[in-house]
């Protein structure tokens, strides 16, 4: 293991695979991760992987714009043939009452004057785009073509692998117990597999990213709260959409594997880390699901799990220093999006850290903004 | 013996095989049915009333050999799997042997099979000359007139790469290729190829990939955690599942 390093990682994530391959591939050297579990044990591994560029923020689009023509790209950039199962089936937003009706359009137009294609469709076209909908609970939705899901654990490889090919190390196995800094400015992390001497150290921990702040005593404002998913056996392609649902509260899709993989926010859920599966969640899942799309009431669930969203207050992520330690960083607050934030989240904290041209505006995303109260308000999360 | 290893005795056998007389004159059924339990399908089943009805539910099957025609009905009726038809007068030099058989992918018409005993050890080829959709599947294979007392089931000839998972259909190929490319623990390999993410939830699997692992890695297999464990799956089809609600 190395005893020193340029840049320390903590978190094997997307955020910690993507920070790592942006790091290398703008010029940084000697760059480690340190994950104390496998890649993607985190909200990573756990997540639908939806990616959109349909937000009612202008920021939100700005960054999954960059992410999604990364994403489509991402094969030949990284260099994994294998491929990330990026499947742009379109991404469907339904809207079922008035205020969501007016509250689409004004996104839609957002959307429209960044370049991002989307529109509004009346039922029938909804329907021509998803035949199993059962149009009777809906309006309209509001659709893009070019969004749709991938594959989190190949995304991740696949940073990862390049990361590697770049010279970077990846500790997996390896648990970030303490900090080190000295005159305010941070000169080692401790782990279970030893010590690093550095004085740049990024914190991606995911729900655990106030755990290692506390290292140092920092915090930002952001908590862990559980949500829960499920996956059902793999039957044929009967459905290429993303479906989602603000309203109605879920989202679904199928897998290019052929599984069905859904999900959808539960009351009441622990905010103490805990992943463990909601006995309630699978039931309301199902009658949820299955009013919006009937012909899913005869798939079978093979099982559910459940993750951490990271959420900030405005529900948008965070990208800063922490103030009081120098060479501290922190990614978080990804606020249930930030698996499709990924490859934005890694070109920004590169750009941060090593003191890169801006392309993207970042300035914005910093931890002043909860003092200021200069916060960006998402409308559109499940 | 049979308490044990599940393989009759060759008195068992012979006591109840047909004479040589009976088998020059066309297929029958041979049941080799040899513990008495609470079964009676082949008896209730035969529309030749072959089987002579069982006075008490614990019996075992005596077989009418007059009355046999050999047409197999009651091999897809025997839950046990104990029944097969012989066909002596199927050539100069071989027999035809139905059996039932109860594993994916059926063999194809033309196949030659590995033959195996009843402890499932490989014996002979035979080829395969019938396949009859059903439940179970019963498959006709051609065999020395020498070994009818001996072969009682197939196997498919083994190809290179065996069936690791599957759920999600992963062979011992698929699963190198992933050794190869630096995944060495269950985990990481899971999570890149859905092994162990099926019904059985990794119960057939894992030990399977441990032992794979250690093979290629030449380490041994109490060096590999077997990743997370999770119960059994009984899928429940959403339908079911919506209608708890309200
Ligand atoms: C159910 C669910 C559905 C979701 N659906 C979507 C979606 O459709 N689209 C989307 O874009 N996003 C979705 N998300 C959100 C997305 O998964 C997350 O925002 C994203 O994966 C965050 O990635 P990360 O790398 O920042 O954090 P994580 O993936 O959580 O990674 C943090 C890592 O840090 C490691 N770690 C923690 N403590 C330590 C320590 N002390 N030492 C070393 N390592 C440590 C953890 O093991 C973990 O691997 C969903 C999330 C959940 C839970
Ligand atoms: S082979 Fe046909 S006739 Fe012979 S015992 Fe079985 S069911 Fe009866
Ligand atoms: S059905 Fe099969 S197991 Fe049952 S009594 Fe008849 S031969 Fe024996």
């Amino acid at each position: 293991m190395n005893r020193t390093a340029d840049y320390v990682i903590i978190g094997g994530g997307i955020s910690g695979a993507a920070i790592g391959y942006f790091l290398l591939k703008n010029g940084a050297k000697n760059v480690v991760i340190l994950e104390r579990n496998y890649l993607t044990a985190g909200a990573t591994g756990r997540c639908g992987a939806g990616i959109r560029q349909q937000w009612g923020s202008e920021m939100n689009c700005l960054l999954t714009q960059f992410s999604c023509n990364f994403f489509e790209n991402a094969e030949e950039e990284l260099g994994y043939p294998e491929g990330i199962e990026f499947h742009q089936g379109g991404y469907m937003l339904l809207v079922s009452n008035e205020d969501e009706l007016a509250q689409t359009k004004k996104n839609i137009a957002l959307q429209n004057s960044l370049g991002i294609e989307s529109q509004l469709l009346d039922v029938n076209q909804a329907k021509v785009l998803t035949p199993i909908l059962d149009t009777g609970n809906i309006l309209a939705a509001a659709y893009h073509s070019k969004d749709g899901h991938l594959n989190p654990f190949k995304t991740t490889q696949a940073f990862a692998d390049a990361f590697i090919r770049m010279g970077g190390n990846i500790y997996t196995n390896t648990a970030v117990h303490g900090l080190k800094t000295e005159n305010g400015r941070i000169c080692g992390v401790d782990t279970s597999q030893g010590h690093i001497a550095t004085d740049c150290v990024i914190n991606t921990a995911g729900g655990h990213t106030n755990i290692i702040a506390a290292l140092v005593g920092e915090e930002i404002p952001i908590y862990a709260e559980r949500h829960n998913i499920l996956v059902t056996e793999p039957v044929e392609p009967i459905l290429s959409t993303m479906v989602m649902s603000l309203s109605l509260n879920f989202y679904c899709q199928q897998v290019p594997h052929g599984s069905f993989v859904m999900g959808r926010s539960c009351t009441n859920q622990p905010r103490d880390l805990r992943v463990t599966a909601d006995s309630s969640f699978p039931e309301n899942m199902a009658a949820t699901v299955v009013k919006i799309m009937p012909a899913l009431k005869n798939i079978r669930m093979l099982r559910q799990w459940a993750g951490l969203y990271d959420m900030s207050p405005d529900k948008h992520p965070i990208y800063d220093r922490f103030p009081n330690v120098e060479g501290f960083y922190v990614a978080a607050g990804f606020s249930g999006h930030g698996f499709m934030l990924g490859p934005a989240t890694g070109q920004i904290m590169a750009e941060q850290i090593l003191g890169l041209e801006p392309t993207l505006p970042w300035n914005r995303l910093g931890l002043s903004r909860f003092e200021t109260g200069e916060m960006i308000l998402e409308s559109s999360v499940v | 013996m049979l308490e044990k290893t599940g393989v009759p005795t060759p008195e068992q056998v012979d006591s109840i095989f047909p004479t040589e007389e009976r088998l020059s004159q066309g297929p029958i059924a041979i049941i080799e049915c040899f513990q008495p339990i609470p079964c009676d399908p082949c008896a209730t089943s035969c529309p030749q009333g072959a089987i002579a009805p069982f006075m008490d539910i614990n019996d075992l099957p005596i077989i009418n050999n007059k009355k046999c025609n050999g047409c197999g009905i009651c091999i897809m009726k025997c839950p046990g799997l104990a029944i097969i038809v012989l066909d002596m007068t199927y050539s100069e030099t071989q027999a035809l042997i139905r059996l039932p058989y109860e594993f994916s992918p059926l063999p194809q018409i033309g196949e030659i099979v590995l033959a195996l005993d009843r402890s499932g050890a490989k014996v002979a080829e035979a080829e395969v000359i019938r396949v009859t959709k059903g439940k179970p599947p019963i498959i006709s294979i051609a065999v020395d007139k020498a070994l009818v007392k001996t072969l009682r089931n197939i196997r498919p000839q083994p190809s290179e790469a065996a069936i690791l998972c599957r759920c999600s259909d992963l062979n011992t190929d698929d699963i190198r290729e992933f050794i190869a490319q630096g995944h060495t623990t269950v985990d990481a390999i899971k999570r890149l190829s859905r092994l162990g993410m099926g019904p059985c939830q990794g119960r057939t699997c894992t030990p399977l990939i441990i032992r794979e692992l250690a093979t290629v890695l030449s380490k041994p297999v109490e060096s590999f955690q077997p990743g997370t464990y999770r119960p059994v799956v009984k899928s429940i089809k959403l339908g079911e599942l919506a209608e708890y609600t309200e």
